[in-house]
């Protein structure tokens, strides 16, 4: 009986050991932030002075505010761009007959594979000659061009479940195709569309690689750029400091996580990009 | 009967404008897609190409000159390519079979084998580092690997009696795996969580019933079910590794000292677009991009004829447009 | 609205569905497209409802070829097998999506869905979403957005296999019902024969894209023209088997060695076979069980179906199937006397599968 309970613990023990260092660092994370110092695991007295950055500008440093807003439009116009275009793009793809569609699918799928982090050289120059260097719209446009084959392989995945009856009723009580898309169709993959979103948003707010190569100036850094650069200033000066911004910055991306987790597993299921 | 002309000379064909709009339909759709892809894949292929091509750098902007496989061939004569190579190597090696495989199949195995919500919860927690922004998992490792006091890991060490010491300068590589590891095990763990869910319960059954024990079921049934699923994750988590440096930059940004952990991508960027070494070599870092760039394309449709061609065969059941 | 079918055909790559189907259905003509699955029977509906574009032959609409018209412009009605209600609309809404890409003012739309409501009794269901609705209720609802524009060709796919039988047989009732009111030309695709059977005016039975037989129902059952009709309409089966064709003093008569038979003059065939051998075709109702019975044979299997027995008997190696009351209770391995009513049977050459007396 004794060793039949041991045997059932075993996993269990397993995975806890293997999962504590998550656990365990996260949880720091949190407490770090409000304390005034830490040595390992132990907080030495509770302050809310790391949290400053709030109310006042960190010295040679742009508002947070003002990075924080960039951020969100950031990620939001990303979000719009890849989820618009993907939608239209998925739809074609799935359901439209043309000469090409099976080129474009292979494409779509060769593209979703393909690193894209090893063409930043090259886009570096295309931004330069199409003078969107350091805007922030140039790194929009980007972000959202690599992310729309992954973006455009789950819509269509999405599309391809929306029942074919439904489009025909559609065609023939009078809908052109374009109607049937965005009164029929659309309304019916809401959901999909809604994971894709969370997705893409939480993916441009995360960001760090295009703004850090493509943003130089002060006032068009994301947060991720901004923490970046505190990591250089401050990195064995301020740890309370630090972690209070980090958690600032991944706040969104903890309520969605909590919220929004089988939406997401969804996803990375379907849409496979390491 | 009436030739196919006089028929539909009976009949009120749709107006131009009509017509128009119904059968660009497809292109409408497709239009912003194929403009983004154009500039922002497309292009950047052939420019990596061609910059690999030229002496473009900082000094050289203005007036750029051909020069053929020059770039190439300083990159072979090198006397850090080897060593990179070897790092890069290394790293994508070791990676991939300890954790992205390895620690995604105990993963899996563990969580699907205990009650279902408990396993649900350990499989979201993990992919806790996925969803993290970079730069907050890599200030993470930073911390948890800090000098005494600071450090996480000295103070769970110093009991067993080991010095304490800033763990990313002692161990580069030992850190910057795991940091990988630890993003990287979540992709495997979901592809074979859901690979292992689809085998008939019967097989399990069965063999319970030929009396195999949990290690024999794992081995003559589950992963013998599940070969394609790891070969997916294999192939395609290898050619990520390769191209991948973004926490690496983060967390040792290729050091410490010379080249300690510097791998092929981080080169490559190194190269072209930080200021790191005073001079900004385009010309030379699109060479070395441009190899990881041949890779992908070629790793990319191989996957495409090995893994998911027949999905997208299925041709629309609607033809009036 | 007349229909013509001239020369349909429909390939998709490779694969023949509809070969060569030539077809005409009279204004307000109820027409069934029977056939088993993959016969092409939805593929010929589909290209009539312009989903589908002809690879040869034309889809004509009182006379005029309609192969480039976009399914909104020809003016028909269709009502789904998955009933193909907008899941994100209420029924009301569902009812009037026509309607609204029509334009129609609204206090119209009002008064048409309320009309078509009543009509279908789905008055109650008007703010509820599809979900919410039974099968029959879904069927309901779609019939009503097939008919609130006033179509001037109804289609139908296969509208009842989703319901469960009583409601099958109730729903039967009504569209014909429906139809016949309104006088809207109709085409029924339907895998069921007594679907077809009741409800349809003609029937085109289909198999492997080509048109078996296009006749009204109780031609289709008493002279089918091909083996494939006769062994497909009626249920049980008629029974088919071979014997040898040949002629006596005038008369045809049929051999095999464990029968023979004589052809009554009415059923002289009126071609000859391609070889000697024919497919000698018998209904389960024509034959009959009794002391008086000619034929020497011994039950071979017994399906009681409750009011009656479906009755297997062996005549040396043929085996032939007879429907009984129940109450005679029949067992396996009884030795019975059985007649065959020779003024019904059907003939077919083997080789072309033609019937030797009709076709």
């Amino acid at each position: 009986m004794l060793i039949r309970r041991i045997k059932t613990a075993i996993p269990y023990a397993l995975l806890t050991v293997i999962t504590a260092p998550i656990i365990v660092s996260y949880g720091w994370l949190f407490m770090s932030s409000f304390a005034k110092r830490t040595e390992g695991l132990k907080p030495y007295g509770f302050t809310l002075s790391n949290w400053r950055f709030l109310w006042e500008p960190l010295p040679n440093m742009p508002s947070i505010w003002r990075i924080t807003a960039n951020t969100l439009a950031f990620a939001l116009v990303v979000t719009i761009l890849e989820v618009g275009i993907a939608a239209a793009t998925g739809y074609a793809l799935s359901r439209l007959h043309f000469p090409g569609r099976r080129g474009f699918l292979s494409l779509t799928l060769i593209l979703h594979a393909f690193p894209s982090v090893t063409l930043l050289i090259a886009i570096f120059y295309i931004l330069r000659l199409l003078h969107l260097y350091d805007t922030l719209l140039g790194v929009i446009l980007v972000k959202a061009s690599l992310e729309l084959p992954l973006g455009t392989w789950i819509m269509k995945g999405f599309f391809d479940n929306v029942s074919w009856d439904i489009e025909m009723a559609a065609l023939i009580d009078g809908c052109s195709r374009f109607r049937t898309w965005w009164q029929v169709i659309i309304p019916n993959i809401r959901p999909g569309i809604a994971a894709l979103s969370i997705f893409a948003f939480l993916s441009g707010w995360s960001e760090f690689l295009l703004p850090y190569i493509f943003l130089t100036s002060f006032n068009n850094w994301t947060l991720s750029v901004l923490i970046k650069r505190l990591i250089g200033d401050f990195r064995f000066v301020d740890y309370g400091l630090l972690t209070a911004v980090g958690l600032f910055y991944i706040i969104p991306v903890l309520f969605f996580f909590i919220f929004t987790q089988e939406y997401l597993l969804n996803i990375y299921t379907g849409g496979v990009k390491g | 009967m009436a030739t196919e002309a006089a028929i539909y000379k009976a009949v009120p064909r749709p107006s131009l404008w009509e017509r128009i709009r119904t059968s660009s339909a497809p292109w409408v759709f497709m239009a912003p897609a194929t403009v983004m892809i154009f500039l922002f894949f497309f292009l950047p292929v052939v420019l990596t190409i061609y910059i690999s091509m030229t002496n473009m750098s900082v000094a050289t902007f203005g007036k750029v000159v051909f020069i053929g496989l020059q770039n190439y061939i300083r990159m072979l004569k090198s006397r850090w390519t080897v060593k990179i190579l070897t790092n890069t190597g290394f790293y994508v090696l070791t990676t991939l079979s300890c954790f992205n495989v390895g620690l995604a199949l105990i993963l899996s195995l563990l969580t699907t084998h205990i009650n279902e919500r408990v396993g649900t919860l350990f499989r979201t927690l993990w992919l806790l580092p996925r969803i993290t922004p970079s730069v907050i998992y890599a200030l993470l490792w930073i911390w948890v690997t800090a000098d005494a006091p600071y450090g996480i890991v000295n103070q769970f060490l110093s009991p067993f009696g080991i010095e304490p010491r800033n763990w990313m300068n002692a161990q580069p590589w030992l850190v910057v795996i795991m940091a990988n590891g630890f993003v990287g095990a979540s992709f495997g763990m979901i592809i074979f969580t859901s690979a292992i869910k689809s085998i008939p319960e019967d097989y399990i059954r069965a063999a319970m019933v030929d009396g195999a024990s949990t290690l024999q079921r794992i081995r003559y049934v589950i992963l013998p079910m599940i070969r394609w699923p790891i070969l997916f994750v294999l192939t395609y988590q290898t050619l990520s590794l390769l191209t991948s440096f973004e926490y690496i930059l983060l967390l040792t940004d290729g050091g410490p000292g010379f080249y300690r952990t510097e791998v092929w991508a981080l080169h490559a960027y190194h190269r072209a677009l930080s200021n790191y070494f005073g001079n900004v070599q385009f010309g030379y870092g699109a060479a070395l991009a441009a190899v990881l760039v041949v890779i992908g394309i070629i790793a990319s449709i191989l996957y495409l004829r090995v893994f998911r061609f027949n999905e997208l065969v299925a041709e629309p059941k609607i033809e009036a447009l | 609205m007349e229909v013509q079918l001239e020369n349909l055909t429909k390939y998709f790559g490779k694969v023949l569905a509809v070969d060569n189907l030539n077809l005409e259905i009279k204004d307000g003509e109820f027409v069934a497209l029977l056939g088993p699955s993959g016969c092409g029977k939805t593929t010929t509906l589909l290209m009539v409802a312009g989903i589908y574009k002809p690879t040869k032959g034309y889809v004509k609409f009182n006379g005029q070829a309609v192969n480039h018209l976009l399914p909104k412009d020809r003016d028909i009605g269709m009502v789904f097998q998955s009933y193909a209600l907008y899941p994100h609309m209420t029924v009301y809404e569902n009812l009037t999506f026509p309607l609204k890409l029509k334009k129609v003012p609204a206090e119209e739309m009002r008064r048409k869905a309320q009309r078509i409501a009543d009509m279908l009794g789905i008055g109650e269901l008007m703010d509820r979403k599809p979900g919410q609705l039974s099968g029959g209720q879904q069927q309901r609802v779609a019939l009503g957005r097939a008919l609130i524009k006033e179509p001037k060709l109804l289609l139908f796919d296969e509208p009842l296999s989703n319901l469960d039988a009583r409601l099958r047989l109730a729903m039967r009732g009504e569209i014909k019902r429906l139809q016949m009111s309104l006088g809207i030309t109709s085409i029924y695709v339907t895998h069921d024969q007594v679907e077809a059977m009741t409800m349809a005016d003609r029937i085109a039975v289909l198999n492997k894209g080509q048109l078996q037989a296009y006749a009204p129902p109780e031609e289709l059952y008493d002279r089918p023209r091909t083996l494939f009709v006769a062994g497909f309409i009626g249920n049980p089966p008629m029974n088919l088997f071979e014997m040898e064709l040949y002629q006596e003093d005038d008369h045809y008569k049929l051999r095999h060695p464990d029968l023979s038979l004589a052809i009554p003059d009415s059923r002289k065939p009126r071609r000859q076979p391609s070889g000697r051998r024919v497919i000698v075709g018998l209904r389960p109702e024509d034959i009959s069980i009794g002391p008086e019975g000619e034929i020497e044979s011994e039950i071979y299997m017994v399906e009681p179906l409750g009011r009656d027995d479906i009755i297997t008997c062996k005549i040396g190696e043929i085996k032939v199937q007879t429907v009984v009351d129940s109450r005679l209770g029949y067992r396996i391995g009884d030795k019975v006397r059985i007649s065959f009513n020779m003024e019904k049977v059907q003939l077919y050459d083997p080789q072309t599968e033609l019937s030797l007396l009709w076709a």
